[in-house]
């Protein structure tokens, strides 16, 4: 830090030093409930900003093309103040079965992903489970269990996403602060798994 | 003079090619572009570095005076920290738009932008963001 201003004076407060941002990606299908797991935990009521994204379709017949287009998507926001020198950021990104993200941009610098999933539209959320593996990016399953009910078991679940074992698959209520906490707690454990391997090596 | 019975000679533009189609720009062509009249047309020019999470704040004792109206207000926005991502939604600016206008700023000694690395946080940083999340009730 270059410069420490004084506590007291307001007229620096403009120069005090702003927080460490640090970020979690919270990935999933149309309607499973991206915006309500950012609203529940974020001490604002969630932004929307819009951003380009690049996107690959998959699954779709594609005569020509390199099948890349990009397209302008919404993205839901909110934060956490861990502290004042420290900020927990939460981008809720749709990823639709039939496109693949190119969210190199986002993840850049991210501690890892939830991606939520509704067990009745369980394919909704392929393309973010393939890029998040790919990236290498920790990341963990969040069931969405509107009202405790899991219309399948985890095993179920896991057997249909084909994630490896060590992708953790919880189930979790979007609409509960405590619930969906847990669940970023996951996450942040994956994550942590992560930079202590890369400490070592 | 053509004397083909075949063809009729009131409408002869009825042999000719048909007209050329007017170019191909695509539907969504001004919709992507339209934003970008913010920043002149620039949409290529962002700091990749500058994120959606990445803090901006205003240099202090800089005017806003004299910038266009979305430059002043993000000046004015950043008065105390904020992320570009807030400062897109806040005042409703495609994030890309945000991003140029918060790199122009940059140039001309408005905001300070306070860019990270991009090496995954340490074990640390993690721990505190783990202890902070456990600390919500």
């Amino acid at each position: 830090m270059d410069y420490a201003p004084s506590p007291d004076s307001h007229a620096r407060a403009a120069t005090a030093a702003p927080p460490v941002p640090v970020k979690i990606i919270v990935a999933g299908g149309f309607g499973v409930g991206k915006t309500t797991t950012v609203g529940a935990i974020s001490e604002i009521a969630p932004l929307t900003t819009e951003a380009e994204m690049t996107m690959e379709s998959v699954g779709v017949d594609d005569p020509g093309g390199t099948g890349k287009t990009t397209t302008t998507i919404a993205m839901d926001f909110g934060c956490v103040t861990i502290d004042h020198t420290l900020k927990l950021y939460l981008f809720g990104t749709p990823g639709q079965s039939r496109f693949a993200f190119m969210w190199d941009d986002l993840i850049r610098g991210a501690l890892g992903a939830l991606v939520v999933v509704d067990t009745s539209r369980i394919d909704d959320c392929y393309p973010a489970v393939d890029y998040f593996e790919r990236a290498g990016l920790p990341f963990a399953v969040g069931v969405n269990t509107f009202n405790g009910q899991l219309g399948y078991n985890l095993d179920e679940v896991r057997w249909a996403l084909a994630v490896r074992d060590d992708v953790p698959i919880v189930p979790f209520d979007a609409r509960f602060r405590g619930s969906v906490r847990d669940a970023l707690l996951v996450v942040l454990d994956q994550a942590l798994h992560k930079a202590v391997r890369m400490r070592q090596s | 003079m053509s004397t083909d019975p075949e063809i009729p000679g009131v409408r002869p533009f009825l042999r000719g090619p048909a007209p050329a189609s007017p170019p191909e720009t695509g539907p969504d062509a001004a919709a992507v572009l339209r934003p970008f009249v913010i920043t002149s047309g620039r949409t290529a020019a962002a700091d990749p570095s500058i994120g959606l999470e990445t803090q901006v704040s205003t240099m202090p004792g800089v005017s806003p005076d004299r910038l266009s109206p979305e430059r002043r207000a993000i000046v004015q926005l950043c008065r105390e920290p904020l992320s570009v991502a807030e400062i897109s939604a806040r005042l409703r600016l495609h994030f890309g738009v945000a991003r140029i206008l918060v790199g122009d700023l940059r140039a001309t000694g408005h905001l300070d932008v306070h860019v990270m690395d991009d090496e995954f946080p340490d074990p640390d940083t993690i721990l505190r963001v783990i202890s902070g999340l456990r600390a919500l009730s």
